[in-house]
C-alpha cells in the first residue's frame, strides 16, 4: 500500500467558509493560556459565533492563520483533541512579530482565526498498523492531536510509540500530557534531553539516540515526525537505514506563510504549496521536490 | 489616476517615478520609461517609496516638551515657543550661540531658504548640512582640482567609459543605476579597477579587484600617482598643468615595494591598474563613502581627482542622498555661500548681504560636527535640525546624544519621531517628498522637479513652510512658495540661472553647466599612520541597501525591513579563532569612544585584522565607535577604519 | 451579432464607439504622460487613448491585481468590527496587447484554481478586454512569438481589434465581449473579404518581424530536471540588484505579501501588495532559516516557476507571455530571453543523448 499524505474532509475556502470572504477571519476568544516552556504558550480558543463553533471541525495536522489584531497574521497548527468541540488549542512559540504580540495577550482577548487550512496526518490510512511518533521541542504540538485522536480510538491502531526530545527538561512541551502518557499501558513513551538538570533521570542525547532503545516493526510501522529540521534529517537517515520505506515516513513541513490558501506564493516548495498541499508530506513526496532539501 | 512624475527621494540617482495616491495612501507606483536615468527601471528603494507616506507613526502634529514628555501641540504654539527661545538666547548670548543643521534630503528651495533663515534672519554663522557627516570632503578637494564640486559626467556616459577606477563604493547595493551602467560598460569592454576594504558584490564583476586594508587609500593612491608620473602614463597636456611639479615632488617618497605591507595591495597590482587605466580611455574615477569617511578624506579625494586629471578623465563622486548635491550647491555650509562662493571673498559677501539684507561673517562658523560638540560644551545654546537623524549620524554617539540632550533648546523637523527628535524640545512634523513641490539636484548635477502628489499627512508641512513660519515669527518674510524661491535662486546663483518651473514642465531637467575653470593638480603629501595598541583591529563599516542612511524611512517598509531583519558583525574564521569567538554569539566591538554589541557571523570575505559592521541597523550604529576625530580640511568626521577591539560578551 | 463575428469599426468612429461603451464602465487604456511615457490608466475620454504606444512599463495587471490593494479594515477595541474594502469597478481595458490578454487569462485561471480568490474574481468578472493586434513589434524587446501569446490571438480574447489602416477589424471572442459591444454595435459593419485577407497578410508579416531567439525548448527540460548546476544560477544571480522589477512588471506574476497598516484609533487595514520571490525575505522564516538564502537560488526559483514542466502541468502553460517588460526593466541581464538562452546553451549534455530511466542510452 503506497501511503500518501491525506486530504482532510474540511478545508477553508474549498468548502464553505462563513466569513465575508476567505481572507477575513472569524473572531475567537482566548479562554485560557498555559505556559509550556519559557518561550511557548498554549492558547485555548473558542469562536465567538456559537453556531460556527458547533459546526467547526478539523483534523490533526491542519493549521489556522491567526490574526493578532494590530500585528498581523501567522500560521499556527492545531494542538488539541479534534473531537473536542467546545474549544481548540494552539501552541505558539514567541519568535516573530505576530507571535510576540500574541504572547502579550490575556484571557478574554480576541483574535481572528481563518481555517482549518492545509492537509492532515493520514490517520485513517494507518489503522491496524504500528504508529511511531518522533518529535522534538515544539514539534510535538502538531502531533498531539494525532496522538489524542488515536488514544480515543485505541483499538483501531496497533502499537503506539512516542519518542520525544527537548533541549532541556524545562523545554519539554505538554509536560502534563507526557506525565499521563508515561503511565499508560497502551503506548510506549521514551523521552530524552540534550542538557539534563538535577531532576532528570532519563535518557540524555538527541532523539535518534532513542532508536536503539526501542524495537520497531519496520514492515508494519508508519512514522509521523515533526520538529527541528536537523532532527528530522537525522531521524530520517536512521529510519531509512533501519529499512523503513520512503512512503512510511510522514512529516510536517514548515515554511513562511502569508495567505494560507495557496495564492501568495511564499510557502512554495518547487511547484507545491505547503499551505494547501501540505504541510503534511511523506518523505517520498518530498524526494521529488529538490527545494525541500532533505 | 496617475498624473505627472516626481523625483525619487532616496538616493542621488534621481530617478523619475509616477505615483498614484488614493486618499492618504499610495495605490500604485512605477518608473518613468523615458527619463534619462530611470529608463524604465527603479531600485528596491524606489519601488518601495511608499513608507515615506504610509510608514507607521508618521508625525501628524507638532510636539512640544512638557516636563518629561513630548505632547501634541498646535503649530502656533510650536512656532511661538521656538521663536521666543531663539530670540531669548540670541539677545542673551548672541546669535552665534544658535546653530542650524540642514538636510541633504530636502529640496533645493528648502536648503536655500534654510541658509537664508540662518544667516539672514537669525544672523548666525553656524549653518551646515548633514553632508558634513557623509561626503562634504569632496567639496574643498574638487574645488581645488577639477573645479567642479560634483560629477563631471552624466550617468549614461558611464556605459561608454574605457576604464573605471572605483574606490570605497559598493554600487551593487547603492546607486543601482550607476552599478547597472558599470555592468553595461564592462560588456562594452571597459576595464573596471575596483578597490575596497570589503569584498562586496561588485568585486567579482571588476576586471581587477584590490582588497585594501581599511584606512590605507591615501598610501596606495600616492603610489599610483607616482607610477603614472614615473611611467609617463599621463595625458599629453598634463606636464603643462598647474601643480604638476609640486604633485610629482609630493609623491616622491611613495614606494611600490612598501605597498603590500602597508595596504595589502602588491606593487604589481598597482602597476597593472595604472596601465589598465591609462591605456583604456576615457577614464572615470568614482569614489564613495569608503573614501569620504576615511581619515584624511579631503586629501584622498584630491589624490583621486589628480589621478583623473593625469589620465585626462572625469570624476564622479558617488554621493548617497537624493539632494546632497543641492544642499552643497545652495550654501548649506558653514564656510560657503550659495554657488560655492567663499565667505572669505568680500565681493561674494557683499552680494549676499544685499540679497539677504544682513551682515555676513568673514570667517566660517561651526560645522555640523562641531555644533553637536558645542551643544555639550554650552557654546551652542539652541540648535535647529531639519531632516537629519543627527543622534545616529554624528560620530561618537554616546557623547553626541548627551550633547543633544543637554543643549538648552533643540527643535527638530522630521517625518518620524527619530532618536534625535526624541531628545527635542519642539518637534515639527515634516512631510515627505511626495507631499510637496520643489526640486532636487541629482548626482549628475541635473536639477529635477519634485511634484506634490498628495496632501501632507495630518498636520505635517513641507520644510519650506516650516522655515517660512519661523521666519515670520522672527519678524522676517521668507517665501514658502517653491516656484518663487527657485526664481530667486535662479536670479542669484549662476549655475542655476536656467532653472525655472516653466522649463521643468517641458523637460526632465538639465545638468547645471560646469564653468570650464582651469583644472589644477594638488600635491599629495603622505599622512601619518597611527597605531593604537589597545585597539588592534580595524572597522569596516558598510551600508545595507535596504536601510537608506539611518533607516528612518526605509525601515518602515515591511519589504525593506524584511530583507535584513537581524544585525550582525562579520569577521574571518581565522581571526575569530585567534580571539576565541564563536559564531552566533554576541561580541562586543569597542573603540576609544564607545562600544557596540552584535551577533558574530564568520565570513572569509573579511580580511585579517578587520571586523565588518553594517550601518544603521534598527537604531544602533557603528558611529558609536567613531571618536569624533575629523578631517582637518573639511571637518568630516572619521567613521571608517576606526581602531577597535573585539571580545566575547560574557 | 454573435460570439465569433468579425466586423469593422472605422477609425473615425473610434472615439464615439468607446464613449458609448463607457456609458456604464470606466475606460482603462494606454495614456501619454510626461516626456513620452505611456502608462495604462483610467482615461476620461477615448481621445486620450494612445493607440500607437511602444513601451508601457506598468502592466495593466494592476487593474485586476492592484499594486497595493486594501482588503478589509478591522477595529478591535472590545468588539471586533470588520469592513470589506474590496472594489470591483466595471472597466474596459482598451488597447491591451495579446501578450497581456494571455497573462490575464493565466492569472484568472490561477486565482480561480482550487480556492477562489474573491478579490481577483470580482475584478475580473467586471473587466472586459478590448485587445489590439500588434502588426509589428511595438518595441524591440517583445518576444510573444516564442510564448505563443501573440502578436495576435486565435482565442481567449473578449474583443480583438486589428489595425487595417482606415479601420479596425473587430472580432468578438466571448460573451463578455459581445455584451460590452452592444451599446456601440450600430457603428460596426460586417467585415468584407478584403478585410479578412488583409488580416491574414498582417498575421504573416507580424510572425516574421518578432524576435525568435527567446524560445523555451530545452531550457524547460534542464530546469524541470534540476540539472542546471548551482554555479550557473549563482553566476546569474551575482549581478542581480534585487530590485524585483522583473516580478513587479511581469504581467503573469501573482505573488503578494499582506500587511496590516495602522490607520489610527485602533483601526487597521489589511492590505496586500506585490511581492517577489527575488527578495531574501520572501521565504525567510521567523527562526531566521531561509530556504532560498542565495541570489542564485532565487533566480532559479523564478525560472522554475516560469519554465518548469511541473508548473506547466499545473497552469496549462509556461509562466511567460513574451511581453518584454523584464528585458527593459532589469538593471542587469536577468530577463527571460537572456537567461533562457544561457540555460539552453550552457549545458554540456545538450549534445549527448540522455539516458532513459532504465539506464539505457
Amino acid at each position: 500500500m503506497e501511503l500518501t499524505a491525506a486530504r482532510p474532509r474540511k478545508m477553508w475556502g474549498v468548502t464553505d467558509h462563513p466569513s465575508m470572504n476567505l481572507y477575513v477571519p472569524m473572531v475567537a476568544i482566548i479562554d485560557d493560556i498555559v505556559d509550556e516552556t519559557p518561550d511557548t504558550k498554549t492558547f485555548r480558543l473558542r469562536f465567538e459565533d456559537e453556531e460556527y463553533a458547533r459546526s467547526f471541525s478539523w483534523e490533526p495536522g491542519q493549521f489556522v492563520e491567526v490574526t493578532v489584531f494590530g500585528a498581523g497574521e501567522a500560521p499556527i497548527g492545531f494542538a488539541s483533541n479534534p473531537l473536542e468541540k467546545s474549544f481548540f488549542e494552539l501552541t505558539v512559540v514567541d519568535r516573530g512579530k505576530v507571535t510576540r504580540a500574541m504572547h502579550k495577550l490575556s484571557i478574554g482577548d480576541k483574535v481572528g482565526v481563518r481555517g482549518p487550512l492545509g492537509n492532515c496526518w493520514p490517520l485513517d490510512e494507518v489503522r491496524g498498523r504500528d504508529l511511531v511518533i518522533i518529535s522534538g521541542g515544539c514539534g510535538l504540538a502538531p502531533l498531539r492531536p494525532a496522538i489524542l485522536k488515536v488514544l480515543e480510538d485505541r483499538e483501531s491502531y496497533n502499537d503506539l510509540c512516542l519518542l520525544y526530545g527537548a533541549r532541556t527538561p524545562a523545554d519539554r512541551n505538554f509536560k502534563y500530557d507526557l506525565e499521563l502518557w508515561s503511565k499508560r499501558q497502551d503506548m510506549r513513551l521514551l523521552e530524552t534531553v540534550d542538557v539534563p538538570d538535577d531532576t532528570w533521570n532519563r535518557n540524555v542525547g538527541v532523539v535518534t539516540t532513542l532508536f536503539e532503545k526501542v524495537e520497531l516493526d519496520v514492515s508494519n510501522a508508519v512514522v509521523f515526525t515533526c520538529g527541528p529540521p536537523i532532527m528530522i534529517k537525522f531521524a530520517t537517515i536512521s529510519l531509512l537505514k533501519m529499512g523503513f520505506a520512503e512512503d512510511r515516513i510522514v512529516m510536517s513541513l514548515e515554511r513562511y506563510m502569508k495567505c494560507g490558501v495557496g495564492k501568495c506564493g511564499h510557502c512554495c516548495v518547487n511547484h507545491v504549496y505547503v499551505c494547501t498541499e501540505g504541510p503534511v508530506f511523506t518523505y517520498k513526496d518530498l524526494l521529488a521536490l529538490p527545494e525541500a532539501s532533505l | 489616476m496617475i498624473d505627472l512624475p516626481t523625483t525619487c527621494g532616496f538616493c542621488s540617482c534621481g530617478c523619475a517615478l509616477y505615483v498614484e495616491p488614493v486618499g492618504n495612501r499610495i495605490a500604485a507606483l512605477c518608473p518613468s520609461t523615458n527619463h534619462p536615468v530611470s529608463t524604465g527601471r527603479l531600485c528596491i528603494k524606489g519601488w518601495n517609496a511608499t513608507p515615506s507616506v504610509t510608514g507607521e507613526n508618521r508625525l501628524r502634529t507638532p510636539l512640544v516638551r512638557k516636563g518629561d514628555k513630548l505632547e501634541p501641540a498646535s503649530w502656533e504654539e510650536a512656532i511661538s515657543i521656538t521663536s521666543t527661545k531663539l530670540r531669548q538666547i540670541s539677545s542673551k548670548s548672541g546669535p552665534h550661540s544658535i546653530g542650524v543643521i540642514g538636510s541633504a534630503k530636502t529640496t533645493n528651495e528648502e536648503c536655500y531658504s534654510l541658509a537664508k533663515l540662518a544667516r539672514g534672519v537669525i544672523g548666525t554663522p553656524n549653518i551646515d548640512s548633514a553632508c558634513r557627516f557623509y561626503d562634504a570632503s569632496l567639496i574643498p578637494a574638487l574645488l581645488e582640482t577639477t573645479r567642479v564640486p560634483a560629477s563631471q559626467i552624466d550617468i549614461n556616459s558611464i556605459a561608454s567609459a574605457g576604464s573605471i577606477l572605483i574606490v570605497g563604493s559598493n554600487v551593487m547595493d547603492q546607486l543601482a543605476h550607476v552599478g547597472s551602467r558599470i555592468q553595461d560598460a564592462v560588456e562594452n569592454g571597459c576595464k573596471v579597477v575596483a578597490v575596497d576594504s570589503r569584498v562586496s558584490r561588485l568585486a567579482p564583476q571588476a576586471s581587477m579587484f584590490l582588497n585594501s586594508r581599511p584606512g590605507t587609500d591615501l598610501a596606495w593612491l600616492r603610489v599610483l600617482i607616482r607610477t603614472i608620473i614615473d611611467r609617463q602614463l599621463y595625458a599629453d597636456e598634463v606636464p603643462e598643468m598647474r601643480g604638476f611639479e609640486e604633485l610629482r615632488n609630493s609623491v616622491g617618497d611613495a614606494e611600490l615595494k612598501k605597498l603590500v605591507d602597508e595596504c595589502g595591495i602588491t606593487g604589481e597590482a598597482i602597476v597593472e591598474a595604472a596601465e589598465a587605466l591609462a591605456k583604456n580611455k576615457p577614464v572615470v574615477v568614482m569614489f564613495g563613502l569608503g573614501v569620504l569617511q576615511q581619515p584624511e578624506s579631503t586629501r584622498i579625494v584630491k589624490a583621486l581627482a589628480d589621478v583623473a586629471i593625469l589620465l585626462g578623465g572625469s570624476v564622479m563622486p558617488l554621493r548617497g542622498q537624493n539632494n546632497a548635491q543641492g544642499a552643497s550647491d545652495l550654501g548649506l555650509a558653514h564656510d560657503l555661500l550659495p554657488g560655492y562662493m567663499s565667505l572669505l571673498d568680500a565681493g561674494a559677501r557683499s552680494k549676499w548681504e544685499q540679497m539677504w539684507k544682513c551682515v555676513l561673517p568673514s570667517e566660517p562658523g561651526m560645522d555640523a560636527a562641531r555644533m553637536v560638540r558645542a551643544c555639550g560644551s554650552g557654546e551652542i545654546e539652541a540648535l535647529l535640525i531639519f531632516g537629519e537623524n543627527v543622534a545616529l549620524s554624528a560620530p561618537n554617539t554616546d557623547q553626541a546624544v548627551a550633547a543633544l540632550d543637554k543643549v538648552e533648546f533643540l527643535a527638530v523637523a522630521d517625518m518620524y519621531l527619530t532618536q534625535t527628535a526624541e531628545l527635542a524640545d519642539v518637534v515639527f512634523p515634516a512631510c515627505s517628498f511626495l507631499e510637496k513641490d520643489g526640486t532636487f539636484t541629482n548626482i549628475e548635477r541635473r536639477v529635477q522637479r519634485v511634484r506634490k502628489v498628495m496632501e501632507p499627512i495630518g498636520e505635517s508641512r513641507s520644510d519650506l513652510s516650516i522655515i517660512g513660519a519661523l521666519a515670520s515669527a522672527l519678524g522676517a518674510s521668507l517665501s514658502d512658495d517653491p516656484a518663487e524661491v527657485m526664481a530667486e535662486i535662479a536670479g542669484s546663483v549662476a549655475s542655476y540661472e536656467n532653472v525655472s518651473y516653466g522649463s521643468l514642465d517641458q523637460s526632465w531637467g538639465d545638468q547645471w553647466p560646469m564653468e570650464g575653470a582651469e583644472t589644477r593638480l594638488a600635491p599629495i603629501p603622505a599622512a601619518e599612520s597611527r597605531e593604537e595598541p589597545d585597539y588592534p583591529m580595524r572597522l569596516i563599516a558598510s551600508r545595507i541597501n535596504f536601510h537608506q542612511q539611518t533607516g528612518t524611512v526605509a525601515s518602515r517598509s515591511a519589504v525593506l525591513a524584511r530583507e535584513y531583519p537581524n544585525t550582525f558583525a562579520e569577521m574571518s574564521s581565522a581571526d575569530a579563532e585567534k580571539l576565541r569567538l564563536r559564531p552566533g554569539n554576541p561580541v562586543r566591538i569597542s573603540s576609544k569612544s564607545g562600544s557596540l554589541t552584535r551577533r558574530l557571523v564568520l565570513s572569509d570575505s573579511v580580511m585579517a585584522g578587520c571586523v565588518h559592521v553594517p550601518f544603521f541597523f534598527g537604531g544602533d550604529s557603528p558611529n558609536v565607535l567613531a571618536s569624533g576625530e575629523c578631517d582637518p580640511v573639511s571637518g568630516v568626521p572619521v567613521y571608517k577604519a576606526c581602531a577597535v577591539r573585539v571580545e566575547a560578551v560574557k | 451579432m454573435n460570439v465569433g463575428d468579425t466586423l469593422v469599426l472605422k477609425k473615425s468612429d473610434v472615439t464615439m464607439f468607446f464613449a458609448s461603451i463607457a456609458h456604464d464602465m470606466r475606460l482603462v487604456a494606454p495614456k501619454r504622460r510626461f516626456g513620452g511615457d505611456v502608462i495604462f490608466d483610467v482615461v476620461e475620454s477615448p481621445k486620450e487613448i494612445a493607440w500607437d504606444y511602444g513601451h508601457d512599463v506598468y502592466p495593466p495587471k494592476r487593474f485586476l491585481l492592484p499594486h497595493y490593494e486594501d482588503m478589509f479594515r478591522y477595529q478591535a477595541n472590545g468588539d471586533v468590527r470588520i469592513e470589506d474594502l474590496g472594489e470591483a469597478p466595471k472597466q474596459a481595458i482598451v488597447g491591451i496587447r495579446s501578450c497581456d490578454v494571455m497573462a490575464i487569462r493565466f492569472q484568472e485561471k490561477f486565482f480561480a484554481s482550487q480556492i477562489v480568490d474573491p478579490y481577483y474574481k470580482a475584478r475580473s468578472d467586471n473587466t472586459v478586454l478590448f485587445s489590439l493586434v500588434c502588426n509589428k513589434p511595438p518595441k524591440k524587446e517583445c518576444f510573444c512569438i516564442c510564448c505563443d501569446s501573440g502578436p495576435y490571438l486565435d482565442a481567449g480574447f473578449d474583443v480583438e481589434m486589428t489595425d487595417l489602416g482606415d479601420e479596425y477589424l473587430y472580432r468578438i471572442g466571448s460573451e463578455k465581449g459581445l455584451k460590452a459591444t452592444e451599446p456601440g454595435a450600430f457603428m460596426l459593419e460586417p467585415a468584407k473579404p478584403e478585410a479578412f485577407a488583409q488580416r491574414k497578410r498582417i498575421e504573416l508579416q507580424a510572425d516574421s518581424l518578432f524576435r525568435t531567439e527567446a524560445y523555451f525548448a530545452k531550457a524547460i527540460m534542464f530546469i524541470s530536471t534540476n540539472d542546471v548546476p548551482d554555479k550557473v544560477w549563482e553566476e546569474l544571480g551575482s549581478t542581480c540588484f534585487r530590485c524585483a522589477a522583473c516580478t513587479n512588471l511581469c504581467p503573469v506574476c501573482t505573488c503578494y505579501t499582506v500587511d496590516d497598516r495602522p490607520e489610527g484609533e485602533g483601526a487597521f487595514v489589511r492590505c496586500r501588495s506585490w511581492d517577489s520571490c527575488q527578495f531574501a525575505g520572501f521565504t525567510r522564516e521567523a527562526s531566521d532559516h531561509n530556504p532560498r538564502p542565495t541570489f542564485g537560488s532565487r533566480v532559479q526559483r523564478r525560472f522554475y516557476h516560469k519554465a518548469s514542466y511541473q508548473y506547466i502541468m499545473r497552469d496549462g502553460t509556461h509562466g511567460c507571455v513574451g511581453c518584454g517588460r523584464c528585458v527593459s526593466a532589469c538593471l542587469t541581464k536577468l530577463d527571460v530571453p537572456s537567461v533562457l538562452k544561457r540555460i539552453r546553451r550552457s549545458m554540456p549534455e545538450y549534445l549527448e543523448p540522455r539516458k532513459t530511466p532504465a539506464g539505457e542510452v
